[in-house]
């Protein structure tokens, strides 16, 4: 049995970080969330320009994404700041938040009666969480309750033959122990559908898979343009890949060939049952891995071929090229440099050490690069018009 | 022996990925599923782009991990290089739909 330090939460998930994250719920709370972030070391600010004026779908996506990230196993913790009266409310995400044990609270602004006040409310809540979290230890659990988000990141050839090999090869060892993982960016199927739905558990999730890559095909059709730039983007045409087919067939292989247990809703939460899981996503790296994070993936491997600042407030995020040229160019955008195994000086079974060792480290509280620099972007899909 | 940095993923593939620099004029040997062929490269390949293995005529398509990624929009010699500029993909053509519905 193979254990990793974590610290456990009152519904029973388990974090391998002990975050307090600062969650605006529409911009007019932004300014108010970095600043207190500022002041509390360690708060974790969540902001974006969603929230307020968006029809339902949009209101229940950024609703369960921020929920998301309050109830995320990495999360000691949650203040929610909002500006006034808003469509995705507050208190409700506060008192969501709470049902699951975690210390949670509620500013509002006009409530606090200004933005001094509602300042002075976030950073006195904040301060006392994040002490509260510090004096928590690390305790043994199985790696079974871990779940591992993958995504690429500025793909070029290299990905699919070599790192995201690798990175396929650490998530079904951690699938193999009980474990489950999870990759998303439906857009980047096309051309690959038919041999990924051939994977799915049963005909429903074939058909659910088949039905989801239409779909993204029929948005982007709709569009009435070619989405070559969108897909591929300059860097992956810079990087030799052609088409979207070309750069799907090699993102695919970041999954490895195993079963496919289902697909879920963007930001909806990864079920517990160990194995394989889809998030439907765009292939948008910071709204598909905000999305990955939503649903509770503890970390997230970042499969990349020309490197990329791609990373997460609350899911470290562990960076692995196997392009030489990247891992010399970018090296602070490199965990993991598996260059060695591209042309065959090393195994692939090497570079999935490597990588699973890193992984390890991780889980037991090893920080990234990008945890280190404070690099960590969060974007909300968005699915309709403002109003 | 063939080139280790060119790299052909399936042997139904009609181009290969070279993970060097390859100058035009150079004469490459690639390893297809366990037969090698000799290519002569007519463009200068950048680090991480493809070759055509074969004559590729055009609205032909062109594989690699043995499955279509997309049509030549050109016709395409073996040792071209095989890129945007000669190669169309088949997903999220809005532009094409939108000229058939004007055309319809």
């Amino acid at each position: 049995m193979s254990e990793f330090y974590g610290y456990e939460r009152s519904d029973g998930s388990i974090g391998i970080r002990n975050f307090v994250p600062i969650i605006a719920t529409a911009p007019y709370a932004n300014d108010t969330v970095k600043r207190a972030a500022e002041i509390v070391d360690d708060a974790i600010p969540i902001t974006h320009p969603l929230g307020r004026c968006q029809t339902k779908p949009d209101v229940f996506q950024t609703y369960r994404t921020l929920l998301g990230y309050g109830t995320h196993p990495n999360t000691y913790g949650t203040v929610v700041v909002a500006h006034a009266g808003e469509i995705v409310d507050g208190d409700e995400l506060a008192d969501d938040i709470a049902e699951t044990g975690r210390p949670s609270a509620s500013v509002n602004i006009h409530r606090e009666r200004g933005v001094m006040k509602g300042l002075e409310a976030t950073v006195n809540t904040a301060q006392e969480m994040v002490q509260d979290a510090s004096a928590m230890r690390r305790e043994p659990f199985d790696i079974s309750r871990l779940t591992f988000g993958i995504n690429c990141a500025t793909s070029d050839t290299t990905s699919g033959l070599c790192q995201h090999k690798a990175t396929a090869g650490a998530a079904w060892r951690l699938i193999d122990q009980g474990g489950r993982a999870v990759f998303a960016e439906t857009p980047e199927f096309f051309g690959g559908e038919d041999g990924l739905a051939a994977r799915a558990v049963n005909d429903e999730v074939k058909g659910e898979i088949l039905d989801r890559v239409e779909n993204w095909d029929q948005r982007l059709r709709d569009t009435g343009y070619d989405v070559r730039g969108a897909q591929p983007t300059p860097d992956n045409m810079d990087g030799g890949l052609t088409t979207i087919e070309e750069k799907a067939l090699g993102a695919l292989v970041k999954s490895g060939d195993g079963p496919i247990q289902n697909i879920v809703d963007y930001g909806e939460k990864i079920p517990d049952g160990s194995g394989m899981y889809i998030m439907d996503t765009p292939g948008h790296g910071a709204e598909s891995v905000t999305g990955i994070g939503a649903g509770g993936a503890h970390f997230m491997v970042i499969s990349t071929g020309q490197g990329h600042t791609l990373s997460n407030a609350i899911m470290p995020t562990i960076k692995i090229t196997g392009n030489p040229n990247s891992a010399e160019r970018v090296p602070e955008e490199t965990d993991i440099d598996v260059s060695d195994a591209l042309v065959g000086d090393a195994s692939i079974e090497w570079a999935t050490d490597q990588l699973w060792d890193e992984v390890m480290e991780v889980a037991n509280g090893k920080q990234t690069l990008s945890e280190v620099l404070g690099e960590s972007q969060f974007a909300i899909h968005r699915i309709g018009p403002s109003t | 022996m063939g080139d280790s940095h060119i790299i052909v993923v399936d042997s139904t593939d009609n181009l290969a990925t070279a993970v060097r620099t390859v100058d035009a004029g150079e004469t490459v040997t690639v390893d297809i599923g366990g037969t090698e062929r000799t290519i002569t490269v007519g463009d200068d390949i950048p680090f991480g782009h493809k070759i055509a293995l074969t004559d590729i005529d055009e609205g032909e398509t062109v594989y690699k991990y043995g499955k279509s990624i997309g049509y030549a929009s050109e016709p395409i010699a073996a040792g071209d290089w095989v890129h945007v500029h000669n190669v169309e993909s088949n997903y999220g053509r809005g532009d094409q739909a939108a000229e058939q519905t004007a055309d319809g």
